[in-house]
């Protein structure tokens, strides 16, 4: 797999044999970055594919890097600590991390870490993605039930001509019906509406 | 939707209006608020709903949200009433025939009710209502009780979803019924049935519907909730609008919602002339949850043996124009300075007090003069 690793890690001895775990479960391109350092401005420059942090002791203070991660520049996380704690783990995996693991992994369990981890990363942010689209079509309707109310109530004109109307003028201007009702309702909206 | 979304119950009716037109135009997202709309067939339905917790409010008619909320049906799930939706819009409407001999009857003097009376008396004939807890029974027993006939004696009072009682009257299962818009109008231009009275005809203005809400669900969302009363009242000013009623209509007309020809619809709204007494959603302090009616509606379960004479207080305390003046207030609403006012006193338009500026009221005369 010809995935960019980011690996943070501020233990340097612990940070060379996860990238030699990875480098061995086929993953060349590991980059390096210290824990302290700003995790959004790291990932903007370097562009990873995966992001791997890696700790002795389950942290909370790390879980706000990987919160504004999440927030601003997505990417698939795997996190690994020395201690198992429910808690955090449901904290990390709410803040962000696709998959928690024990250190000290095999080759073939980093693989299939890292693959599902990833897998899981696309799923989510398709979902995402809908979820948004379906949010701003249903803004666009809205906006478009306005703009038929306004022009009905002020040409005097039945629900279809309306949207007809709509359709009419978004095909003349060459812009999408949601714009052109935008502009009825701006400024009318509450003369109109609130009538 | 998400597991979030407020459930908001409504039935298939023109009052359910300002709800539907909060949803569709926008106005409870404006108060950052998801609402799962939810149109139920019947107001059983919508009142087992409510009591397992699986609609956060509904628009419901007030006897029903106090027996939910008392527990006098089903189980008991604490409601509270902050917002009233709607003031008249309910219609007595009888099989053809009968209404044609009632009419007839009336011509040659005294009133429709008392020529109604004349023909039911004592005959067990068969009229609907939509709810046994609903305003429409309440009303209609209180006006066929002015001209003598009494319900359970005299006639048979039986229970029929309001988007059934056209097939109810056409089988000929019921004489006639009472119920809300556009109901009324559906029959007549079936041909089956003839609206003989609104409900303007026995308490001008009366209560008809208000937002029914979980009183747990309340506790734990007071600030939504206040969004919810501000997006509603938005929306009652729209409904409210004559200008707006072809669009009204034809919103409610969808088949999502009530599935039927806009006209009818049309005739029940504000400031369209038509068969039915179109109901009132903002003039007129429609939207306040007075206390008053509270009472009014548990003189008269009481009355009917629905709920124990001495629930009074607990159901007035179901009414919350506290949280109404608080989610309401700081928008500019004005805020009646009492919440009690004398039900039935008022033959003409009156101004009732209250801030920032006194409302303009109108009359709310009774059929038979009383004042409660």
């Amino acid at each position: 797999m010809a995935l960019r690793v980011l690996l943070i890690d501020s233990d340097a001895g612990r940070a060379a044999s996860l990238t030699l775990a990875l480098n061995q479960a086929g993953f060349d391109d590991v980059l390096g970055a210290d824990a302290g350092a700003d995790l959004v401005e790291t990932v903007r420059r370097l562009s990873p594919d995966l992001v791997v942090i890696d700790m002795a002791l389950p942290d909370r203070d790390a879980l706000e890097g990987v919160r504004s991660l999440s927030a601003n520049v997505p990417r698939p996380i795997v996190m690994f600590a020395d201690k198992d704690d429910p808690a955090f783990v449901d904290e990390a995996i709410a803040a962000g991390v696709c998959s928690y693991n024990l250190s000290g992994v095999s080759d073939r369990e980093m693989k299939s870490i890292v693959a599902s981890a990833v897998a899981l990363f696309r799923r989510y942010n398709k979902i995402e993605t809908e979820l948004a689209a379906a949010k701003s079509a249903l803004e666009e309707r809205r906006v478009i039930e306005r703009a038929k109310a306004t022009l009905m109530a002020k040409r005097k004109i039945t629900e279809p001509a309306a949207y007809r109307w709509l359709q009419r003028t978004a095909m003349n201007e060459n812009r999408r019906i949601a714009q052109v009702a935008a502009d009825v309702i701006k400024g009318e909206d509450d003369n109109v509406l609130l009538a | 939707m998400s597991d979030f979304a407020i459930r908001v119950g409504v039935l298939k009716l023109t009052d359910s209006a300002p709800v539907i037109a909060a949803h569709e135009l926008g106005f409870f997202a404006d108060e950052g608020l998801e609402v799962a709309l939810s149109i139920e067939p019947s107001w059983a339905n919508v009142a087992d709903k409510l009591a397992y917790g699986a609609l956060d409010a509904a628009a419901i008619v007030p006897p029903l949200a106090i027996a939910v909320s008392l527990g006098l049906r089903g189980p008991e799930q604490r409601l509270i009433v902050p917002y009233a939706l709607s003031l008249g819009g309910n219609g007595v409407t009888l099989a053809k025939s009968l209404a044609d001999a009632v009419r007839a009857e009336a011509v040659r003097g005294g009133s429709v009710v008392e020529a109604l009376a004349a023909r039911l008396r004592g005959t067990g004939a068969k009229l609907a209502v939509v709810h046994e807890y609903s305003t429409h029974n309440l009303q209609l027993r209180y006006w066929l009780a002015t001209a003598g006939v009494e319900a359970d004696r005299d006639i048979e009072i039986v229970v029929t979803p309001p988007a059934r009682t056209l097939e109810a009257l056409r089988s000929g299962r019921i004489l006639g019924f009472c119920a809300g818009a556009p109901w009324g109008d559906i029959a007549a231009r079936a041909g089956v049935g003839v609206s003989i009275a609104t409900s303007e005809q026995i308490w001008r203005h009366a209560p008809e519907k208000v937002l029914g809400v979980r009183e747990a669900w309340a506790d734990a969302n007071p600030e939504a909730l206040h969004g919810l009363l501000r997006a509603l009242y938005r929306a009652a000013r729209f409904c409210d609008a004559p200008r707006n009623a072809a669009y009204i209509a034809a919103l409610l007309a969808r088949r999502a919602y009530l599935d039927v020809e806009p006209h009818a619809i049309l005739s029940s709204l504000p400031g369209t002339l038509g068969g039915e007494s179109p109901s009132v959603f903002h003039r007129h302090a429609a939207t306040y949850p007075w206390r008053s009616h509270a009472y009014w509606m548990h003189g008269q379960m009481a009355r009917w043996g629905l709920i124990d004479a001495v629930a009074r207080e607990a159901v007035g305390a179901i009414y919350r124009p506290d949280i109404y003046a608080e989610a309401l207030g700081p928008v500019g609403a004005a805020i009646p300075l009492s919440d009690e006012k004398p039900e039935g006193g008022h033959a003409r338009a009156w101004s009732v007090p209250a801030t920032p500026e006194s409302i303009t009221m109108e009359s709310d005369l009774f059929c038979d003069g009383a004042v409660f």
